[in-house]
C-alpha cells in the first residue's frame, strides 16, 4: 500500500497531535531544514463564520512579534484555498502540566527555576503591551533540555476547549484574577501574575489554591484569596505567594519587585535575548486580506416552505427539565411523555412516511406546516388518544421530530410510540454501530 | 395543630408583601401555599423544599437528575442555602406568570443557560446543554453536527461577534425568535390558580373538575379558602 505525502508549502504533514474548537494541530516537518514544526490548521469558513478575521490577524501578528526562548514561536503563516495554517515552533518535552500529575509536586528549586522562565516570558510580552489573560499548566510546554515554553500567547481564544458532559467547569477559572472573575475592567499585566502565582503555588503543593466543587464557593475564595499553604513551603514561600496572590490588583506585586525578590533572585540567570529582529508581517496580511475578499462574495441560501429551523437553545427549551408544569398538574403522569427522533431525511419525506404509517394503524391524520397530529381510540377502547408529531431543522439534512401525547393513557403511548417507530424504522436515523431494539427497549424502561 | 400552621405561616415572607411584589394576587398567593405544602412535605415536612422534593414533584421521582432541573433548582434558591422558601418560591414563579413581560421571562432564561454564571453564555456551556438533552433523549449526534449546531447559533445570537453572548445581545436574540425560545417561561395554570385550587385536593383519578364560577364578594372567598385550609390542617 502506497503512502500518501501530504505536503503544505515546504512542510511534510504526520499526525494529528491536538485539537480545539476552531483548530487541528499537526506535527511537519520542513523538508528543507528538517526542523520539526507544528501546524496549526483552520478552516476559512468557520473564521468567516464567527467573524474572527481581525481578531486572528491580530493575535498572529502579536505571536510573531513577541519573539523569546521561553516562548513557542510562530515561523509563518501559510493558505491554501479553503484553510489557514499557522506554522509554530514544535516543543518535544510535553506539558508541564503532565510533568505535575506524574510526579504529585515538584521541589522548591525546581518550581523557582520554571517560575523564573515563566516571569521572563510574561514581562518580555508585557514589555511589548500583550497579555496573555490564559496562563495555566496546560499553556506551559517543556522543550527537549527541559526548558519552558509558554504556548498560545495571544492565541487563547483560538484553543478554548468546551466542556465535556460531565463538568460544569468554566475552562480553567481557578487560576484567573478575582478582577476578571467579577468582569471589571482589569489590568492585564496584574492579572497575568495573579495567574503566575497560581502557577507557582500548584508546582510546589501539587494541587490547586482554590479548588470548590460549586463554583458560588469557589469565587468567593478567589476574591478573598482564601487559601492555605501546605507545611512543606518554607516561610520565605508562603511570603512571597501571598503577595502575589493578593485580590486587590492594584496593591499586588508588579513584576519588576518580583524579580527584585530574593526569593526570585535565589539561582537566576537572565536568559540571554536575540536583539530584536524585523518582524515581517507580509504574509499575515497576504493571508487574511484575501480571506476579507471572499466573506464580502459569501451568500445565504433562503429557503421557502421548510419547516422550524431550530438553533440550540430551541433543541434545549425541548428538556424535561425545563418544563416545570408537573408541579401544577395533579394528573400529570410521571412516566415520560415527551420522545424524539432524528431523521435525515428530506423534511417532506418524513412527514408524508408518518401519515402513511399512521393510516395503516387507523389513526385519523391531520397535518399542516410540518406538524401532524394523529388521534385514535385508545387500547382498551375506553377513551380518546392524541399525538403531535412537530420536525424541526437542526442542520442541515438533519432534522429532530419531536412526539408528545396530547391525550390519552401514558401506557397507551408508549406502546404506540414503540409500534409506531418499529414501522418508521427507515426513516429514524441511527449512529453506526447503535442496535435499532435497544434505544426503544431503553427509551420504554426510563 | 393550627398553632403549628400559624407558626409556619409567621415564619414566612408576609402574602400582602409578596402580593405586591408579583403578579400574584393575595388568593393566588394562598392557592401556592397549599401547592408549597404539598411540595415542601411531600419527603420531609421541614416548610422546605429540598432538591430531592423538587425532583420528585417534576420527574415523580426524587433520584432523578438534569442539568436542567438544577439550574431552576438553583434560580429558585435566591438566597443559595441549598432549599427553596415560600418566599423565593413565589417570587421565582411570577417570571411564569402570563402577565410577566417578555424581557423578565427572557432574562430568566438567560440566567438559567448561564450555566457558569459569569455574566455571559458561552459555546462549552451551550455544547453541554445540548449533550444533556441527547442523553435526555436518548439520541446521538456527533461532535461535527453538534458544532454546526452551535456555529448556527452563535452567528444568530452573538451579534457583537466575540464568542460569547451577553443579556444585550440575548434579549434582542429572544425579541427575533421569542415563542419556541421562551416556550417553557409561561405556564398557563398559574392564571388560574384559583379556580384550579379545588383540584390540588382531588385524587389522580378524577379526570375534570368543575371549576366554580362565583359571584359572592371577595370577602366571602377569602372565608372560603380559610375554611379549606382549616379541613386540610384537620386531616
Amino acid at each position: 500500500m502506497k503512502k500518501v505525502r501530504r505536503k503544505i508549502g515546504k512542510y511534510e504533514v504526520g499526525r494529528t497531535i491536538g485539537e480545539g474548537t476552531f483548530a487541528k494541530v499537526k506535527f511537519a516537518r520542513n523538508s528543507e531544514t528538517g526542523e520539526s514544526v507544528a501546524i496549526k490548521v483552520m478552516a476559512k469558513t468557520t473564521i468567516l463564520q464567527h467573524r474572527m478575521v481581525e481578531q486572528i490577524k491580530r493575535e498572529i501578528s502579536i505571536m510573531k512579534i513577541v519573539r523569546h526562548p521561553n516562548i513557542v514561536r510562530l515561523h509563518e503563516v501559510l493558505a491554501s484555498q479553503t484553510k489557514i495554517y499557522i506554522i509554530l515552533e514544535f516543543v518535544m518535552g510535553g506539558e508541564l502540566y503532565d510533568k505535575i500529575v506524574q510526579l504529585g509536586k515538584l521541589s522548591e528549586n525546581e518550581s523557582r527555576h520554571y517560575f523564573q522562565q515563566l516571569i521572563d516570558a510574561v514581562d518580555h510580552c508585557h514589555r511589548k503591551g500583550v497579555y496573555h489573560r490564559d496562563l495555566k499548566p496546560e499553556n506551559l510546554l517543556l522543550d527537549a533540555y527541559g526548558n519552558l515554553k509558554v504556548s498560545d500567547f495571544g492565541l487563547s481564544a483560538l484553543t478554548k476547549q468546551g466542556a465535556d458532559l460531565l463538568h460544569t467547569t468554566c475552562g480553567t477559572p481557578n487560576y484567573v484574577a478575582p478582577e476578571v472573575l467579577s468582569n471589571r475592567g482589569y489590568d492585564g499585566a496584574a492579572a497575568d501574575v495573579w495567574s503566575c502565582g497560581v502557577i507557582l503555588y500548584v508546582l510546589m503543593a501539587g494541587y490547586l489554591p482554590f479548588e470548590e466543587a460549586d463554583l458560588p464557593t469557589l469565587y468567593r475564595r478567589i476574591n478573598a484569596a482564601e487559601f492555605v499553604c501546605p507545611f512543606w513551603f518554607s516561610a520565605d514561600t508562603k511570603s512571597f505567594i501571598q503577595k502575589i496572590l493578593d485580590p486587590n490588583p492594584k496593591t499586588r506585586v508588579k513584576i519588576e519587585e518580583i524579580r527584585k525578590d530574593p526569593w526570585f533572585k535565589k539561582n537566576y540567570f537572565p536568559v540571554k535575548l536575540g536583539e530584536d529582529e524585523q518582524v515581517n508581517l507580509d504574509d499575515v496580511r497576504a493571508v487574511f486580506d484575501d480571506i476579507e475578499d471572499q466573506y464580502v462574495s459569501e451568500r445565504s441560501e433562503i429557503t421557502e416552505g421548510g419547516p422550524l429551523i431550530m438553533n440550540a437553545f430551541e433543541m434545549i427549551a425541548l428538556s424535561q427539565g425545563l418544563n416545570l408544569s408537573p408541579l401544577f398538574d395533579r394528573h400529570q403522569d410521571y412516566v415520560k411523555r415527551q420522545t424524539r427522533f432524528v431523521s435525515r431525511k428530506p423534511a417532506k419525506v418524513i412527514i408524508s412516511s408518518i401519515e402513511a404509517v399512521a393510516e395503516s394503524m387507523g389513526l385519523k391524520v391531520h397535518s399542516r406546516n410540518y406538524k401532524v397530529r394523529l388521534e385514535g381510540v385508545s387500547a382498551n377502547r375506553v377513551g380518546q388518544f392524541a399525538v403531535v408529531l412537530e420536525v424541526f431543522e437542526v442542520a442541515p439534512s438533519l432534522f429532530m421530530v419531536d412526539v408528545r401525547k396530547a391525550t390519552g393513557d401514558t401506557f397507551d403511548y408508549h406502546k404506540f410510540y414503540k409500534n409506531f417507530c418499529g414501522k418508521l424504522g427507515n426513516i429514524i436515523w441511527r449512529p453506526a454501530g447503535t442496535m435499532p431494539n435497544s434505544n426503544l427497549r431503553k427509551q420504554m424502561t426510563l | 395543630m393550627g398553632c403549628c400552621c400559624t407558626k409556619q405561616r409567621v415564619d414566612q415572607k408576609d402574602p400582602a408583601v409578596l402580593a405586591s411584589q408579583t403578579y400574584f394576587n393575595l388568593s393566588e398567593i394562598e392557592a401556592l401555599y397549599d401547592l408549597f405544602k404539598k411540595l415542601s412535605s411531600s419527603i420531609i415536612d421541614d416548610g422546605v423544599i429540598s432538591k430531592e422534593e423538587f425532583q420528585l414533584g417534576l420527574f415523580g421521582s426524587s433520584e432523578k437528575r438534569s442539568l436542567f432541573a438544577d439550574r431552576v433548582f438553583e434560580l429558585f434558591d435566591s438566597k443559595n442555602n441549598g432549599v427553596i422558601e415560600f418566599g423565593e418560591f413565589v417570587q421565582a414563579l411570577s417570571v411564569f406568570h402570563p402577565a410577566a413581560p417578555q424581557t423578565q421571562k427572557a432574562d430568566f432564561a438567560f440566567r438559567l443557560y448561564d450555566i457558569c454564571q459569569r455574566g455571559f453564555i458561552q459555546r462549552h456551556e451551550v455544547r453541554e446543554m445540548i449533550l444533556a438533552l441527547l442523553n435526555e433523549s436518548n439520541l446521538v449526534l456527533s461532535h461535527e453536527i453538534i458544532e454546526v449546531i452551535i456555529d448556527k447559533t452563535f452567528e444568530e445570537a452573538d451579534s457583537k461577534g466575540d464568542g460569547r453572548i451577553d443579556p444585550e445581545e440575548w434579549q434582542e436574540f429572544v425579541a427575533r425568535n421569542p415563542s419556541l425560545l421562551l416556550r417553557n417561561m409561561t405556564i398557563p395554570y398559574l392564571k388560574d390558580l384559583t379556580t384550579q385550587f379545588h383540584s390540588f385536593k382531588l385524587t389522580s383519578g378524577i379526570e375534570d373538575c368543575t371549576s366554580r364560577s362565583s359571584t359572592s364578594p371577595e370577602k366571602d372567598n377569602i372565608l372560603e379558602l380559610k375554611d379549606n385550609f382549616n379541613g386540610v390542617s384537620i386531616n
